[in-house]
């Protein structure tokens, strides 16, 4: 009894040092393993304050390159609307209006990024709206170029997501020119491209098509650009492509993001 | 004298702290080929400069702590806190093995100023150097990447280095 006393009395910082290294590990396995919210997140109060205030500073230098970016994807949208109702309107009854007909299934919800990543394996960032503004987990995110991630945890204010650029995220993208669908994962460490699974080999792809989100899931609505086919190839005895896909955005860069809420969804939730 | 001396210590790590968060996270934010396989990290200098008087346990709590601190952050739950604590941990192996004739003054802490340049080089070179393999063994946690973890650590260490050394250079602390 003595000489174990003595032997944990002289290897003590080193147990002290194995306990605190098991504790950090299951943190890590933990969270990696189910995402759920056993640790405080930049989604949380002091956090997420400090990176505001530090992002309003930043935020004020850019204010004129910010405007002006909203005021052009503004016109476009602008235009875009007429465009619709006018198509739309040509195909209706005469008697009826538009409004009376439109489906509203997708709301967005503009915030804006306060925290982000794009060099880690598992990139996170943070937006300044959180459960109050209406923001929910799983709910998708998308900016003005395509998807940018996932709203993994939502604060009070504020909320984080999952990036696109994450080593979990499987996104159902599809070719736009011939509806072939597969998903989208990040594999490798380069922000810019990601990879497109399982096309079937009958799929006709060329350099340069449009890839898509293809609606399969209700995380974000059918159409949104995601980015261009820059190289594909079929791993060696699968009968399925595998396409590189330049991503449209930037995520390094992005500033105003949108959050999808699909209604839909929560019509199906509360019928269940 | 010594309450001041603690006093200036938490300061010191206070800012630290902020400047990696506000400053050098932000910095990373580029698609060049540099920044995707670097960060910059500059706060294991706040276990680097803690006083020889200090005992280990204290050291390793301390590392533990401020890596969560950094992984609420960074959103990277417990991979900095690993880091750091490992490091912590080698801190007073290094201690040991780099030990001068007569041992340490204990008033003292670990910088240029109190054990030269030499000295100080090793200390941090071989300290951020496990500090980086660790965390990218943390983040990555398998080693089927380990020519990734590799090249991640070897660039990160670069760059983490010239900062932690620019540290020393530019505010040359003596405690």
């Amino acid at each position: 009894m003595n000489n174990l006393l003595q032997f944990v009395i002289r290897y003590s910082a080193f147990i002290l040092f194995l306990f605190l290294e098991a504790v950090a590990l299951t943190l890590v396995v933990r969270y990696n393993t189910n995402q759920q919210g056993i640790f405080q997140h930049s989604s949380s109060v002091i956090s997420g304050k400090l990176y505001k205030v530090a992002d309003d500073v930043y935020q004020y230098n850019h204010l004129q390159t910010f405007v002006d970016s909203l005021a052009s994807e503004n016109a476009l949208l602008k235009e875009k609307v007429f465009n619709l109702e006018r198509s739309v309107q040509r195909l209706l009854p005469s008697d009826q209006t538009i409004d009376s007909c439109v489906l509203e299934s997708f709301h967005l919800i503009s915030a804006q990024i306060i925290n982000n990543s794009i060099n880690q394996r598992n990139n996170h960032f943070t937006i300044d709206k959180g459960r109050k503004d209406g923001i929910k987990e799983g709910m998708g995110v998308i900016s003005e170029q395509g998807i940018v991630g996932i709203i993994e945890e939502s604060g009070k204010e504020y909320a984080t997501a999952v990036s696109i650029l994450h080593s979990a995220v499987q996104i159902s993208a599809a070719i736009q020119r011939n509806g072939y669908f597969g998903s989208l994962v990040w594999k490798e460490t380069d922000p810019a491209h990601m990879i497109l699974e399982a096309i079937p080999g009958q799929a006709d792809i060329q350099i340069g098509d449009t890839i898509i989100t293809s609606g399969y899931s209700f995380i974000f609505p059918k159409g949104i650009y995601i980015g261009k086919v820059e190289q594909f190839w079929t791993e060696g005895g699968s009968n399925y492509y595998t396409i590189k896909v330049r991503l449209h955005e930037d995520i390094a860069r992005m500033n105003r993001v949108y959050v999808v809420e699909n209604q839909d969804e929560n019509l199906i939730r509360n019928e269940q | 004298m010594n309450n001041r001396d603690t006093f200036r210590n938490i300061l010191r790590a206070i800012i630290i702290l902020l400047v990696q968060i506000l400053v050098l996270k932000r910095i990373g934010l580029s698609s060049q080929w540099w920044w995707q396989h670097g960060q910059i990290f500059l706060y294991p200098i706040i276990i680097l400069l803690i006083p020889f008087r200090i005992t280990r346990h204290y050291v390793l709590l301390l590392g533990f702590v401020i890596g969560l601190v950094i992984d609420m952050f960074y959103d990277t739950v417990g991979v900095h806190a690993f880091a750091l604590t490992g490091m912590a941990y080698a801190r007073g192996v290094l201690l040991a093995w780099l030990e001068p004739r007569g041992g340490y003054q204990l008033t003292m802490s670990p910088t240029n100023h109190a054990m030269g340049i030499n000295w100080l080089m090793t200390y941090t070179a071989v300290s951020m150097f496990i500090f980086c393999f660790l965390y990218f063994i943390g983040e990555i946690f398998t080693f089927v990447y380990l020519g990734q973890i590799l090249l991640k650590t070897l660039i990160t260490f670069f760059m983490s280095i010239l900062v932690v050394m620019g540290y020393h250079f530019l505010f040359n602390p003596k405690r």
